[in-house]
């Protein structure tokens, strides 16, 4: 079954209110067939109500919705020919695991004999062709999911939505499903739109992702792309582990001066001065001779790597490193990183200025 | 381990007393009613009153098929109760269903509405109600009575039909609108099946009040639709209460409710506790 020339999504300019209060503040999205895409962002920051709007499940006050070129602003959510993977599953409570796999095929009318040939098919891609007898309240959470993964492939829909899928797994099983999520994504051939907080889970899925703060999309790209050179200070600030150090500073020349920790050199040139703020990823922070003064506040080991926290003036700052360090608590070191570590924010609009 | 057992035991022992203590405060009447029933009428009087006597079933030959009997009241409950019930249901369900879940105006207001007509005393709305089947020529039909019925049924079950469906997950009708079901097919498909234990729980009531009540079927009633409380009444007169065939009857009229509750008792149980664990939509 390849699908890959349909699902195309296109969302222009969606806005949802919810009486005074705007949940999307014009959300404009194209997803190509086949892409597996990521909304990302912290919780109430509207990628879910946009994943709801894509489902038919919530309308929008304005603006469109296209799948394939098609406007289906205002078809119901069985009209649109989508599948949806809800946080909690959404099990049949009453039905079996056959059934609940079958119900949307049944409810289009297929024939049973029909309908039990998609239903075993579906199972076996996610392994639970075992389970088909059973009840979800006697499968586990790994099961239930996969239950409801089923259900959704079952009807080989043009596109597929998942809501913080993985969500409810312990830490283990949801590394080991997100790797079988994205080879039957890959497998399917079938456009995914994948809701998630966890900006791990999401530069691992995505082909690419879209950033959600606050109601609107601040950025769209390949996960490199957004950890690479975010675009506003607040993904900056979101994406990575730990996330970037965001310092308030001064830019003048060719050089950031962080209060009196210090001044080191970005590359940029400032075409005036003004304050800024700084980024500096965690990974390309280094202990030098000269640059910014810190002093170590505590060092976490974890294994393979460790993480120092400092104080840079009053601003904590972390530092990431995979080779042994030997700080102690209350020295000062002095940090630096090569000038094109540097990420540069406006300082009241956050927007990326190098 | 040893001591833990010892103490749960005692602690059952002292439960099941506890129980066995409240349970016989609820039958001591019934069972009282019960030994009545096969008591002669003199022994019915006796006082000291006597626990052992010669039981006769001439009060049940009577009640079923003497003089006095009830069964033609008896049957008159079943069509009124029978008939009240199915009604309610059929308009509870819908109802309930879009006062929980859709989003409509004045859906505030009318969920208020549907309560406060509980909160008139019905002694209150016998007059006004007696007026107004007596305008239609309705009095003494079973068209007139059912109707009364509704008017505090209705409200009862959808109120508690209301709560049911609020802890169906939201989710459940989402999923089943994207696996195109449709309002309809997701109400009947999804919802109806999660919630039949409130529904058994919710008609067993409707059947219960409807079947119990008195106070509308005395004044409203009459020759034609006479049902087994009002007969019931009749034993009761001003120069003697008959009272082992008041006994005698009110064991009838008990029969088929409780025959009900034993058949929808697994259901009863399973909808009385729905709520005491949370997301009881996915078990």
């Amino acid at each position: 079954m390849n699908t890959s020339h349909r699902g195309g999504v296109s969302l222009q300019g969606a806005v949802k209110r919810h009486g005074a209060l705007t949940v999307l503040h014009g959300v404009d999205l194209d997803i190509h067939p086949g892409e597996f895409f990521v909304l990302l962002g912290p919780s109430g920051s509207g990628k879910t109500t946009t994943l709801r709007v894509l489902a038919g499940l919530e309308s929008i006050s304005a603006g469109r919705v296209l799948l394939d070129g098609e406007d289906v602003t205002h078809k119901e959510p069985g009209e649109r020919d989508v599948a949806m993977v809800f946080q909690s599953y959404a099990l049949y409570p009453h039905m079996t695991v056959a059934q609940n796999i079958g119900f949307p095929l049944k409810m289009v009318g297929q024939d049973p004999e029909a309908v039990a040939r998609a239903v075993a098919d579906a199972a076996a891609k996610v392994s639970i062709g075992h389970l088909l007898d059973r009840r979800p309240g006697q499968l586990s959470g790994g099961q239930q999911q996969r239950v409801a993964l089923a259900r959704a492939i079952v009807r080989e829909p043009r596109l597929f939505l998942l809501d913080e899928p993985l969500s409810n797994l312990d830490a283990r099983l949801r590394l080991e499903t997100r790797v079988e999520l994205k080879k039957l994504q890959r497998s399917l051939g079938v456009t995914a739109i994948y809701v998630t907080h966890d900006q791990e889970e999401a530069m691992t899925l995505a082909d690419r992702i879209a950033v959600f703060m606050d109601g609107r999309i601040v950025q769209v790209g390949t996960p490199q792309g957004i950890f690479g050179r975010p675009s506003h200070a607040s993904v900056a600030g979101f994406i990575g582990t730990p996330p970037m150090n965001l310092l308030e500073a001064a830019w003048s020349g060719h050089a950031v001066e962080v209060g009196s920790a210090g001044r080191v050199d970005v590359g940029a040139a400032a075409p005036a001065q003004r304050a800024v703020t700084l980024g500096v990823r965690p990974g390309d922070l280094k202990i030098t001779d000269s640059g910014l003064a810190a002093e170590v506040e505590l060092v976490e080991e974890l294994g393979d790597s460790r993480i120092a926290i400092l104080h840079v003036g009053e601003q904590r700052v972390k530092l990431k490193t995979d080779n042994p360090i030997d700080l102690r608590e209350g020295q000062v070191v002095h940090l630096g990183f090569a000038a094109a570590a540097a990420h540069l924010f406006d300082r009241s609009s956050g927007e990326r200025l190098n | 381990m040893n001591g833990h057992s010892k103490h749960s035991l005692t602690r059952g022992i002292a439960l099941a007393a506890g129980a066995g203590l409240l349970l016989s405060v609820w039958a001591f009447p019934v069972l009282w009613a019960l030994l009545t029933s096969f008591k002669s009428e003199r022994d019915v009087l006796a006082y000291p009153p006597v626990i052992f006597f010669k039981p006769t079933l001439a009060h049940y030959r009577e009640v079923l098929f003497g003089a006095s009997s009830i069964l033609p009241n008896l049957w008159s409950s079943v069509v009124v109760a029978t008939s009240a019930t199915l009604l309610t249901m059929l308009l509870a369900l819908p109802a309930g269903y879009v006062i929980a879940r859709l989003r409509y105006p004045g859906k505030r207001a009318s969920g208020f509405y549907v309560l406060a007509t509980q909160m008139l005393p019905p002694v209150g709305l016998v007059i006004p109600y007696y007026l107004a089947l007596q305008k239609v020529g309705a009095l003494d039909t079973y068209v007139g009575m059912v109707l009364i019925y509704l008017t505090f049924s209705l409200p009862f079950a959808i109120w508690l039909m209301v709560s049911y469906f609020e802890d169906i997950p939201y989710e459940m009708e989402e999923a089943a609108l994207l696996d195109r079901a449709g309002r309809l097919r997701a109400l009947w498909h999804v919802i109806l099946p999660q919630a039949r234990g409130g529904i058994a729980v919710t008609t067993v009531f409707v059947f219960l009040n409807a079947w119990n009540e008195f106070l509308f079927a005395v004044v409203l009633g009459g020759n034609k639709v006479r049902p087994v409380t009002v007969a019931m009444f009749n034993f009761i007169s001003v120069e003697q209460t008959q009272w082992a065939k008041l006994a005698a009857g009110a064991m009838v009229a008990m029969a088929p409710v409780i025959l009900i509750g034993l058949l929808a008792q697994r259901h009863i149980v399973k909808g009385l506790t729905v709520g005491a664990v949370k997301g009881g939509g996915r078990r």
